[in-house]
């Protein structure tokens, strides 16, 4: 048994295939998260201290309702397996929409289908970074913004947000390497992404070790691109 | 002479306990009105009643028109006229000096950049860091970074300008450059609540003392006969544990 080069070179048309499929289905997938997150993890602090003080009447209601959203589904996300929850959206998911619509073949393909599940569940990761991002942004500075008069959005996007995100690059950094990682659950629905492709070869040649040394090496390619990105987006903002 | 704040019968709770008893008290236009007394005795919460940064338990807080509690959800229109000025200056540590004080007046007065940013100018002359518009907060002093929160505050054209302990995180030789400014700002006419120990600064600019304990205002005079003369043992004390 010998590491035989060639055989990488002859798989690397096709593993590239899917690396790039792979790429699309998490960056699609970690962008959309990123605003779900964003949104939903305002919404999980809406009308507390953080974002600018008490709200009152019809306010209050608008803002423990999406408090209750918010952490319905970022309990409902964090608390199952990603693998179930792709499993859901392509094989229940339109039947789900059958018994309640009746509307019959509403189905995702495989790709959106991982895409979806990538913004969802990343969603609900990035939220609580997103939170935990805005609570940890000094209560005197909140309340600077609040005794100037500005709005409530105001603060949230002149005052907040900047600082905000500055802490949250980090972390966020993580889950957007989780969830390109993730992306190798879609093996399991049939998408023809980098480790199904691997698996493919793998099927025709035997080759394991240098499959999946390859595979490996691809993935660790396009994390350390992220993590690039990441480092230069992080070096651009001014220091504070 | 125009009452600008009113306190009726005002009384303000956290959870179980009360920390301001049933203040009755009212400050009128250009009046410079400083607050002292022992630390808990809610001189602090009295002024974050002011701005609606607390809101009052009960009673009637009559602030540029508008009561609180009652009209509770209109307490931005009270932000916009009353300015304020933190012990920890708080500047947005992502903006630089003139970004931070031409923030309020794009923000609240909806002055366009250019405006906004010659405001801002005028204002950092006025407290002498005019020179130092293009640095970031965490390039300048304590004291420095204290004349740029007053610049800020003051951005916004309020009516009052409330102060909470503004000079107690400084050390001593910064202390002047910020009370001097608080004296200028004293001396055109702004009506003042400051919360301070700087008794030189209470009897060089104040035109009234007051002083508070365990949540009630228990001597209210003028600044130089009060603290030739304080009446209370309370007062005596406190004065001679602040040195003075």
């Amino acid at each position: 048994m010998t590491f035989e080069w060639s055989i990488i070179f002859e798989s690397l048309p096709n593993l590239i295939e899917g690396a790039k499929l792979s790429w699309y289905i998490a960056i699609t997938g970690i962008l959309g998260g990123l605003v779900l997150g964003t949104v939903s993890g305002l919404m999980r602090i809406a009308g507390t201290r953080a974002v600018g003080g008490r709200t009152y009447g019809f306010s209050l209601f608008l803002s423990r309702i999406s408090q209750l959203a918010a952490f319905s589904y970022i309990e409902l996300i964090r608390g199952t397996p990603i693998i179930v929850q792709a499993m859901f959206i392509y094989f229940a998911l339109p039947l789900l929409i059958e018994v309640v619509t009746g509307l019959r073949g509403i189905r995702f393909d495989a790709v959106t289908a991982a895409v979806i599940t990538i913004m969802i569940n990343a969603g609900a990761y990035m939220a609580e970074i997103v939170r935990g991002a805005v609570q940890s942004v000094n209560k005197g500075l909140v309340e600077a913004g609040m005794a100037m008069g500005i709005s409530r959005l105001q603060l949230i996007a002149s005052v907040i947000s900047p600082i905000a995100f500055r802490r949250a690059i980090p972390p966020l950094g993580n889950q957007f390497i989780i969830s390109l990682k993730d992306t190798s659950l879609f093996i399991v629905i049939g998408v023809g992404e980098l480790t199904r492709q691997g698996q493919e070869i793998m099927a025709s040649n035997f080759r394991a070790l240098e499959i999946w040394s390859a595979v490996a090496v691809c993935y660790l390619v396009m994390t350390s691109a992220l993590a690039l990105i990441l480092r230069f987006i992080e070096k651009r903002m001014r220091k504070i | 002479m125009k009452p600008v704040i009113e306190f009726k019968k005002v009384s303000k709770s956290f959870g179980e306990t009360e920390v301001l008893h049933d203040i009755s008290l009212t400050i009128v236009e250009n009046e410079v009105v400083v607050l002292v007394g022992p630390s808990g005795s809610g001189k602090s919460t009295l002024l974050r009643c002011i701005n609606g940064l607390e809101m009052v338990t009960s009673g009637d807080l009559v602030v540029n028109q508008i009561h609180l509690p009652r009209q509770k959800r209109r307490v931005r229109e009270i932000r916009k006229e009353v300015g304020m000025v933190f012990q920890l200056f708080y500047l947005f540590p992502h903006m630089t000096a003139l970004e931070n004080v031409a923030f309020g007046p794009k923000k609240v007065r909806g002055f366009s950049r250019r405006e906004a940013n010659h405001i801002a100018q005028d204002l950092l002359d006025k407290v002498g860091l005019g020179d130092r518009g293009h640095h970031l907060p965490s390039e300048l002093s304590g004291g420095q970074q204290q004349r740029v929160a007053i610049a800020r505050a003051l951005a916004v054209k309020p009516k009052v300008m409330l102060f909470d302990e503004p000079t107690s995180a400084l050390d001593p030789e910064l202390r002047e450059e910020v009370l001097n400014v608080m004296t200028l700002v004293a001396q055109e006419g702004m009506t003042m609540v400051v919360v301070s120990h700087e008794m030189s600064f209470a009897k060089k600019a104040g035109t009234r003392l007051l002083f508070m304990d365990d949540g009630r205002i228990d001597e209210d005079g003028d600044p130089a006969e009060l603290l030739l003369n304080p009446q209370t043992e309370r007062l005596q004390n406190f004065l001679r544990h602040v040195g003075y």
